[in-house]
């Protein structure tokens, strides 16, 4: 009976990890190196030296820079993290500027596993980088009605659907990826997040990027 | 009947068929160390200087370096994966044994600190050095060879290292003449002519 129910168990189990692995549209394919990395068990110690190669940009902290050039990586999902940097290294996010030094010669596959799962681990200060705050009732009106769906009424994301934690992210980093998502400028971007703010003005994606970047980051 | 008293009751030729080889390795680690000192002497010195802190501005300093980097750097001249006219043929002559006395050698020297020449270039190579440069995606360098330039087993040691040195390296990276870091090959792309002389400047002093 015992042996049966875990059985059950199992199949369950497989059934849900198979789901979330399954291929989905365009955005987010399980091509091999993304679902190697996600099979993968990350640790915390090599992830910490495996970063070391980005700190020159995201920083020692990985909090990234207040002016925008440079996202917050601390507290994502790794889920997020392995997608971004796999799609950075394949060329489906371009991204010139970081890919020699995040490419296969300097992290390997195992890395990818490691430094999501060591900065997903980290501690989140709330002192990012904010808008203007001028219109931030606005902002809020904008984020519950489009936005709050998918990356939460906290901006706390969602591991499973790979949809990022924008709490606690600098104000020029959201505005301008908003910006190129809406522009068609970030290709793995998600269809129906470029649906939902195909029509928002700059002013627009301001307000709400404005309101995102003074959600703090409320994990336990 | 414990070990030691075991070897008491041996015939004379078997205690030393097993204290000999004891006796050896006991005795190889301070010979390899003075064997490194010979080969310092007779080979490197000119160069790099007896203290390792190289003879003139052209020479790198290897005083203070990571042990384990220096290594790295002895067998990739010896396989011929790090290329250099100067360094190949004298490598040659050293057996791969020395390498390890080398490196040990050389990374427990005093490195001396180097002279400034011009100050306000330094204060934006210290920039550049902390904060990289966001614009053409030059990362921080601190961020890799660490905020005071010490380096690792995988990043050399920067700090007070020689202007002219470093200048060359970041050229030799830039024209391919350097290879095995494409992360650095990026690096020297993306640095202006300015910025690494003011990086060289900081350096130096660091």
């Amino acid at each position: 009976m015992t042996r049966r129910l875990l059985g059950v168990l199992l199949a369950t189990l497989g059934c849900s990890l198979a789901l979330a692995a399954s291929p989905q549209s365009g955005w987010n394919e399980a091509y091999a190196e993304k679902t190697e990395a996600l099979g993968l068990r990350g640790d915390l110690v090599r992830g910490k030296g495996a970063f070391i190669v980005c700190r020159g940009c995201h920083r020692a902290d990985a909090l990234g820079r207040e002016d925008g050039s440079y996202p917050r990586l601390a507290g994502q999902h790794a889920t997020v993290l392995i997608k971004q940097l796999t799609d950075v290294r394949s060329g489906r996010r371009s991204n010139p500027k970081m890919l020699p030094f995040a490419d296969h010669h300097e992290i390997s596959v195992q890395g990818v596993a490691d430094i999501a799962a060591y900065l997903q681990a980290l501690p989140v200060p709330a002192n990012q980088g904010q808008g203007p705050g001028k219109h931030l009732t606005r902002g809020r009106q904008i984020y519950e009605a489009d936005c709050a769906t998918c990356h939460g009424a906290r901006g706390e994301g969602n591991a499973e659907k790979f949809y990022p934690r924008v709490s606690g992210q600098h104000y020029r980093y959201l505005l301008r990826e908003a910006r190129m998502i809406r522009d068609g400028m970030r290709h793995n971007a998600n269809p129906d997040m470029i649906k939902a703010i195909r029509k928002y003005s700059n002013a627009k994606i301001a307000a709400v990027s404005d309101y995102m970047s003074r959600l703090a980051v409320d994990r336990p | 009947m414990n070990n030691a008293t075991a070897l008491f009751s041996m015939p004379f030729t078997r205690v030393l068929a097993v204290a000999l080889p004891a006796l050896t390795l006991f005795f190889s680690t301070p010979l390899r160390a003075a064997d490194a000192q010979e080969i310092v002497k007779t080979l490197c010195s000119a160069c790099h200087g007896l203290d390792g802190n190289g003879t003139d501005g052209t020479k790198p300093k290897l005083a203070g370096m990571n042990r384990d980097y220096l290594l790295k750097q002895l067998i990739a001249f010896a396989s011929g994966k790090r290329r250099s006219e100067i360094m190949s043929p004298m490598i040659a002559t050293v057996a791969p044994d020395d390498f390890p006395g080398l490196a040990d050698y050389f990374s427990s020297q005093k490195p001396l600190p180097g002279k400034v020449r011009n100050n306000s270039l330094a204060a934006k190579g210290k920039s550049l050095f902390e904060e990289g440069n966001t614009d053409s995606g030059v990362p921080a360098c601190a961020g890799c060879h660490e905020a005071d330039g010490s380096g690792s087993a995988r990043i050399p040691r920067l700090a007070g290292q020689h202007q002219d040195y470093i200048l060359k390296q970041l050229a030799n990276y830039k024209n391919r003449k350097r290879e095995g870091s494409r992360l650095m090959f990026t690096v020297s792309q993306r640095l202006t002519e300015n910025e690494a002389k003011a990086v060289a400047e900081y350096l130096v002093g660091l």
